[in-house]
């Protein structure tokens, strides 16, 4: 099972290998997807896949170590409306979650494969791409 | 037919029939215009005031044409620069019907004693509010790149690192200007699809450059001929017309533009079935902060729309800047009308002119400027 989820943290818990404990302790497969951390603490989105009890157990030691948690289904999110499908976004994507159809010239957002890198938000014209966090 | 309609239609029938059989090919393009802006009369407030600065939804626009008349400017930022909401968004926001904050302030004459307005205003409130671009529908574009170790943002979009991708700017094959390169059909008058409802051309685009080099069939290898275009924002289409922000470079308008081409004879047949095979652009490094850039390369539109191009050796990914689905759309909105008989072919009352050369800004003396 995959989720994805929002970390907060107090500038105590990023001195914590939080990913590495993740990983050796929960036995999860961690992605880092976003992450911005500096003298206040940070925020980080984290793709966190593995057994269900273990992505629990995961979940519960962040939380015991003073780490918000909060799930989220979708990183980024496109408002189909304001698309004009210029294609901007299909060039920079890194994972080729946006791609242009060359007969219609529509350009389509695959939601699974965005890994939320947030590198189209602010080169998107129309600002058509949002990233929730 | 549209334009892409036609191309295929030569493709199987050939130029001649093709000329006898078809009457008017509908192009489209729909992209960031810069240079583009409306011009709106308030009305007269009581008592009245003569508006020396004007800002709408705090954006300035430009004053100095009598009393009440402003023109808004689609690159225009107020005085943050928040490029998020400039003066392409205030226009956006008057076509979606939206009111936007009109203030004004003025330096008070006997005839105009009021000092300075705050209010409100909308597209039902003003008298006139015109679309009025002096430059759109680029016949041809540039390509841009970025060779340098940093992104770089500009008019041409976020272009990425060591040739990381490479944006291209018109809708090539389906371009008005590229289906008509020496403007027979398109001139000063020529009736037009413009955000949605019928405009006009109303004189060369600036910057027009009928003497850019061109391949053997006509079509422009550099940024070439532009026009200048007019119609009733009131009337417009928030479809067809939309703010939109370059991050870190301003605002911009995104509008639709269709010219109708008249198939007069078998030589406007043969130019309308231009595809993207035969229409080449330049590839720039955007790195480099000169006017005159190296080009890198000779591309065409048909390598651009793949999805990618061959760069120094490396497979570079494109983006069209062009909505070439709005484009279609343009072009097939245009078609409808005409076959409904709600759009009529206007002969332009003036041909552009042939010659044109390109001028250029220097630093100079004032002798040397006479
Ligand atoms: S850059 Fe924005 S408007 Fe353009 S195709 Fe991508 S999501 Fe749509
Ligand atoms: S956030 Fe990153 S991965 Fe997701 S669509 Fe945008 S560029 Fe692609």
């Amino acid at each position: 099972m995959k989720t994805k989820v929002v970390l907060t943290f107090s500038p105590e818990a990023s001195n914590q290998p939080i990913t590495h404990n993740l990983i050796a302790k929960h036995h999860l497969l961690v992605n880092i997807l976003r992450a911005e951390i500096d003298e206040v603490g940070g925020k980080m989105v984290l793709e966190l896949s593995g057994k269900a009890d273990d992505i629990r157990g995961g979940i519960d030691y962040l939380k015991a170590n003073g780490v918000g948690v909060r799930p989220i289904k979708e990183g980024v999110r496109r408002d189909d409306e304001a698309c004009t499908h210029c294609g901007m976004c299909v060039s920079i994507c890194p994972t080729k979650a946006l791609t242009m159809d060359l007969k219609t010239g529509k350009v389509s957002f695959n939601e699974d494969k965005c890994v939320a890198c947030g590198v189209c938000i602010d080169a998107c014209p129309p600002r058509a791409m949002e990233i929730l966090i | 037919m549209t334009a892409s309609e036609f191309k295929e239609y030569v493709k199987t029938n050939g130029v001649k029939k093709a000329a006898r059989e078809v009457d008017v090919v509908t192009t489209g393009t729909f992209g960031a215009m810069c240079s583009s802006g409306a011009y709106i009369n308030f009305g007269h407030a009581d008592p009245p005031i003569k508006m020396q600065k004007i800002w709408l939804d705090g954006v300035p626009a430009q004053a100095g044409l009598a009393a009440v008349d402003g023109y808004i400017g689609a690159t225009a930022l107020d005085e943050t620069n928040n490029m998020m909401h400039g003066g392409a968004h205030v226009i956006e926001d008057l076509v979606r019907g939206k009111a936007v904050r009109l203030r004004a302030t003025g330096y008070g004459t006997d005839c105009y004693p009021r000092k300075e307005i705050d209010t409100y205003v909308s597209l039902r409130t003003v008298n006139q509010a015109v679309l009025m671009n002096v430059r759109n529908a680029y016949q041809n574009y540039a390509v841009a790149t970025n060779s340098s170790a940093k992104t770089l943002y500009t008019y041409m979009g976020k272009l990425l690192p060591e040739f990381g991708n490479a944006t291209f700017s018109s809708a090539g094959e389906l371009s008005p200007l590229m289906n008509d390169p020496y403007y027979r059909t398109i001139g000063i008058g020529t009736r037009i699809f413009l955000g949605g409802t019928q405009g006009y051309v109303m004189w060369e685009g600036t910057q027009f450059n009928p003497g850019a080099p061109r391949t053997p069939n006509g079509v422009p290898k550099r940024p070439a001929g532009t026009l200048a275009v007019i119609g009733d924002l009131k009337q417009m289409n928030p479809e067809f017309l939309k703010g939109l922000t370059f991050t870190r470079y301003g605002s911009s308008l995104g509008i639709g533009i269709g010219v109708p081409i008249p198939i007069l004879d078998e030589d406007m047949a043969r130019c309308c079935a231009v595809t993207n095979n035969d229409i080449l652009a330049a590839v720039f490094d955007y790195s480099q902060p000169t006017r005159s850039r190296p080009v890198l390369r000779e591309v065409s539109y048909a390598e651009l729309r793949s999805g990618d191009i061959d760069i120094k050796g490396k497979q570079v990914p494109t983006s069209p800047l062009s909505s070439m689905y709005k484009a279609r759309q343009v072009s097939e909105v245009l078609k409808s009308w005409i076959l409904k008989g709600e759009f009529t072919i206007q002969e332009p009352v003036q041909s552009f002119p042939k010659d044109r050369p390109l001028k250029t800004l220097d630093v100079r003396t004032e002798r040397e400027a006479t």
